[in-house]
Formats: C-alpha cells, sequence, structure tokens
C-alpha cells in the first residue's frame, strides 16, 4: 500500500507552467502561420528576388556610365535618364524594328525546312553526310525525316521564344524601373543596408560590398565586351563568307548575337554559336546541287567560326575579361547540366551566374580572413 | 533723457530665422576637421552623404591591431582611446581623443593593417569615413575628391615633416651618448 501523501503542486508553479504552454502553444501556431505564409508568398518572393538580381546586375552594367556622366558635372538624376534614354530609345528601335523582321526571317526558314523536308534534295545531302561518316564511323547513319523534325522543332520554339519575348515587354520594363531606382539611389540603398550591420562586423561588410561591386562590374564589363567583341566578328565573317563564297547565309545579325550570347559560357558556347549558322546555311542551299553534295559551306563556316575563336581567346578576351572564369571543364558542364533544369535561360546563365558567385565568395572568405574572423 | 526705443522688424526676424542655413552636427563637425575644412558647406554636405555615422558602447573596440585599414574616424561625441598591444602584457593607451578629433586617416590610402587598436571609452557617436566613400567621391565628384586628397596629403606631410624632426632629435641625442661612452 502506498502511504506516500499526494504530490502538491504549488498553485504558482501551476500558473507559470500554464504560462509557458500558452506561451509554447502561440508561439507554435505563430510558427505555422509564418510558413504558411511563406509557404505561399514563396513564388512571389522567387519572382521579387528574381527582378532585384536582374536589375542588380544591369545596374553594374550601366553605373559606370552613369558615374562618367556624372563626373562630367551632369546631376545622377540627368545622368540616369539620359543613360535610359539611350536605353529604350535602342530597345524600342528593336521592337519596332527588329523583331517583326526576326520574326519574318524564322518564318521563312521554317518554311523552307517544311518545304524541303521531303524533297529529293535533303535526301541527296543525307545521303552524302551519311557515306562521308560512314567512311569515319561505320554503321552511323542519319535519318532525314530527324533532322528535319529536330530543325523543325528548334525554329518552331525559337519563334515562340521571341514572340513570348514581345509578351514580356512588361517584365522587361518593371525590371528597367528598378534598375533605374538603383542606379539613382543605389549608394544610399546600400550605406542605410550596411549601416544595419553591428559595429565589429561594419569595416568588412563595407570593403566586401565595394569590391564585390567592383569585380562584378569587371567582370559583367569584360564578359559583354567579349560577347559583343565575338558577336560584331561573327556578323563580319558571315557576310564575309557571303560575299567571297556565295554562301547563303540569311538571318547573320540574329545568329551574329546568339554566337556572342553563346560565347559567355566557355567550352560549348562557342560550338553553340556554330550550329544555328551550319543549319540555316545547310536549308538555304538545299535547292543548289553543287552546294548540297560537297557541303564546303559547311567547312567555311566552321573554319570562320574557329578564327573568331582564335581572336577572341588570344587577343579580346585577355584585354576585356579582367575576372576570367577558370573553371574546371566539368565543373562547366554539370552547371550547363543543373541549368537545363531551368531552361535555355538557365543553361545561358548557369555559368555567368557560378562566376558571379565565386566572385562574391572568394571576397567575402577574404574579407572575413583579413579581419581575423576565421 | 528719453531713451530711443529699439526699432524691430517682426517679418525680417521671422524670415531671417528660416533664412538662416541649418547645419547639422556632423557638418560642423566635418567642417573643423583639416581634411574637410577647406571645402564649401556644399561640398560638405555632399561629404556627409558619404559618411557613416556610428554609435559605440564604453569597451566596444572600433578596430583591433592588425585589421587591415579601411578609413578614418572622426569623433562627434564621446573619447576613444588609441592602444598598442604588447605580447604577453596589458595594451598600452598611446593617447585619449576627444570631441571633433580624428584618427585612422592614412587607412583612406592604403589597406596595410592598424598599427595600433581603437576602443571606445565611453558612450561615443563617431563619424566613418572608409575608402570605398572616397572612391565613389573621386569617382563622381572628381574635383571634390582631389581637394580631399590634396587636404589629406597637407596632413600627413605635416606629421611626416614633425616625424623627421624627432628622428633628427633622437640620433643627435643617441650620437651625442655615444660620443659621450667614446670620451668616457
Amino acid at each position: 500500500m502506498n502511504n506516500n501523501p499526494p504530490i502538491e503542486i504549488a498553485p504558482q508553479s501551476l500558473r507559470l507552467f500554464h504560462q509557458s504552454l500558452f506561451k509554447t502553444l502561440v508561439y507554435f501556431f505563430l510558427l505555422i502561420l509564418v510558413l504558411a505564409g511563406v509557404y505561399k508568398a514563396f513564388p512571389l518572393v522567387i519572382d521579387a528576388l528574381f527582378f532585384i538580381v536582374i536589375a542588380a546586375i544591369m545596374t553594374a552594367v550601366f553605373n559606370p556610365i552613369v558615374d562618367r556622366l556624372e563626373s562630367s558635372g551632369i546631376k545622377r538624376i540627368y545622368s540616369t535618364l539620359m543613360v535610359f534614354g539611350g536605353i529604350f530609345g535602342i530597345v524600342g528601335l528593336g521592337i519596332v524594328k527588329g523583331i517583326p523582321a526576326l520574326l519574318i526571317e524564322i518564318g521563312k526558314i521554317r518554311d523552307v525546312i517544311q518545304q524541303n523536308a521531303t524533297t529529293d534534295s535533303l535526301d541527296t545531302i543525307m545521303k552524302s553526310i551519311n557515306l562521308k561518316i560512314a567512311a569515319v564511323v561505320p554503321g552511323f547513319q542519319l535519318d532525314p525525316d530527324m533532322i528535319s523534325s529536330l530543325s523543325a522543332q528548334f525554329f518552331g520554339q525559337l519563334g515562340s521564344i521571341l514572340a513570348g519575348a514581345l509578351d514580356t515587354v512588361a517584365t522587361i520594363i518593371f525590371i528597367l524601373i528598378i534598375t533605374m531606382f538603383f542606379l539613382v539611389d543605389g549608394t544610399r540603398m546600400t550605406k542605410k543596408l550596411i549601416g544595419m550591420v553591428p559595429n565589429r562586423y561594419f569595416e568588412m561588410s563595407l570593403n566586401i560590398s565595394y569590391k564585390t561591386k567592383k569585380q562584378l562590374t569587371n567582370f559583367l564589363k569584360g564578359q559583354l565586351l567579349a560577347a559583343l567583341g565575338v558577336a560584331i566578328q561573327s556578323i563580319i565573317g558571315l557576310n564575309l563568307l557571303n560575299w567571297l563564297f556565295d554562301a547563303n547565309i540569311s538571318g547573320v545579325m540574329l545568329i551574329g548575337s546568339i554566337a556572342g550570347l553563346a560565347n559567355m559560357i566557355p567550352f560549348v558556347g562557342p560550338f553553340m554559336g556554330m550550329i544555328p549558322a551550319i543549319i540555316v546555311s545547310l536549308f538555304n542551299n538545299l535547292g543548289d546541287p553543287v552546294a548540297a553534295t560537297h557541303f564546303y559551306f559547311i567547312v567555311h563556316i566552321i573554319v570562320m567560326f574557329l578564327i573568331v575563336q582564335m581572336i577572341d581567346n588570344n587577343i579580346i578576351s585577355p584585354i576585356v575579361v579582367s575576372g576570367s572564369m577558370d573553371m574546371h571543364p566539368l565543373t562547366v558542364i554539370l552547371l550547363i547540366l543543373v541549368g537545363s533544369k531551368i531552361g535555355v535561360l538557365g543553361m545561358f546563365l548557369a555559368v555567368p551566374a557560378w562566376g558571379i558567385s565565386k566572385v562574391i565568395i572568394q571576397e567575402v572568405y577574404q574579407g572575413l580572413k583579413g579581419h581575423h574572423l576565421i | 533723457m528719453k531713451e530711443n526705443p529699439k526699432v524691430s522688424y517682426p517679418l525680417y526676424e521671422s524670415f531671417k530665422d528660416k533664412l538662416k542655413p541649418k547645419r547639422s552636427q556632423a557638418q560642423m563637425v566635418l567642417s573643423k576637421v583639416n581634411v574637410f575644412s577647406r571645402l564649401s558647406w556644399q561640398e560638405i554636405k555632399i561629404i556627409e552623404n558619404a559618411i557613416h555615422i556610428r554609435n559605440y558602447a564604453p569597451g566596444e573596440p572600433i578596430f583591433k591591431q592588425g585589421d587591415p585599414g579601411s578609413g578614418m574616424y572622426i569623433i562627434i561625441e564621446g573619447s576613444v582611446g588609441i592602444f598598442l598591444d604588447i605580447p604577453n602584457q596589458s595594451p598600452k593607451q598611446l593617447s585619449k581623443l576627444g570631441d571633433g578629433d580624428f584618427f585612422g586617416e592614412i587607412a583612406l590610402l592604403d589597406e596595410s593593417p592598424r598599427t595600433a587598436a581603437a576602443t571606445s571609452l565611453e558612450n561615443s557617436t563617431i563619424i566613418g569615413f572608409y575608402r570605398p566613400d572616397l572612391m565613389n567621391i573621386l569617382r563622381t565628384k572628381p574635383a571634390l575628391g582631389a581637394k580631399v586628397l590634396l587636404a589629406l596629403s597637407e596632413v600627413l606631410a605635416v606629421r611626416l615633416r614633425s616625424t623627421n624632426g624627432e628622428l633628427v632629435k633622437i640620433t643627435r641625442h643617441l650620437e651625442s651618448q655615444e660620443g659621450s661612452e667614446d670620451h668616457e
């Protein structure tokens, strides 16, 4: 028999227990509310972050121009407005003149592909290609239907991408407005943001912010200048091929621009830039029996792009690209694979995004090490 | 004798106060620092937009010895001790700075490690003017940046001259000591 007296709980401890239980329940409820809010608002937050990141990158690109104008005595707001006048002018001209022309060009190429998909000339080309491949890789055969459907799909998608771009003009304008605010008030915003950092980390944060911004600007400026260099060279080269060898390549401006943008991806980029030119010339030359038999124009295109790459790698890039990406080929392939999960844009942005992150990580690490915090 | 009544112009008086430019405490402090003393009020306002005002608690370090230097500090209110860390000993206080004093200006020019530590001795409000801020001014307002750099060079030149004078004195003192030892 248990003779122990019943345990008595002091009323005060019981009240404290109830209070703490109530507090825990309230916190738990609030946590669930916050988590639910975050879960619901997550896509919105991601969208907002995406806009901010793109606007920040654009700010890094245009900031040196605004600074230069401001240093000549023009107020910052007017300098920014002048730069934006230029951007809106170029973008507007591109939309009004360029996109309809490009859509017509793409439509023409698609029509040619669809018309010739079952013609004898395509079969002739395929037979000739297969004969040449069989000499190197016995047993390997290219299917004409597969090639034509793949090409039609490629150009069909390109058309829809451009058509989609027209729909997203509003988004672009929104990003441009954020960029404008960043350019005018960026320094004050950064100052406010860094002002919240505790004293202990303040100097380090300020230094990291400044150096990262500088590195990022140099990196982007270098990348864009190199891309512009490759685009201009490709356009000149393709025009020369048309002029000297009657290569019959249409959409030279578009192909050159794709080659320039693709060049931002190391190793794979140059080949990505070459492919549209080869496909377009292949289908533009379907009617020409001599060209369709010998494919010398493909060799010309490859040689032209190799020359462009040589000039870029040996002259332009060493001068303009200050922060080289310096990546292992395997890293690049992995990044492109990861980027492909997001789509074509992801493939394009994966390597430059990694390059930017690398610069930021390096600066943060050096800052922490310099201030003996790690 | 009849005293002349003082003529007052209420309208003028009310406008006089309103028209009088209002200067912030930071602007007033900046205008008294050698590096900025020759700047116009408009230029000081630009500097004010670039600086960072920080509050430090008693005993809180502003920077430590060996940290990479990032900029100069100007005390608005409070006091700061400059300490030298000596291995196996407690830090030696080199000086105590008060309202309007500035320190760490060499760090505006290079990133070499701080040669001493600075610690707030009481609740202090301090202006921080850092190299990134100076670089920003040099990039966007080159004429103002050049004025600041010139003034900074003058401050450093005065300090270098004074250090050279001290060095000459010490060298002479050492030479005279060596001479007297040889004589003995």
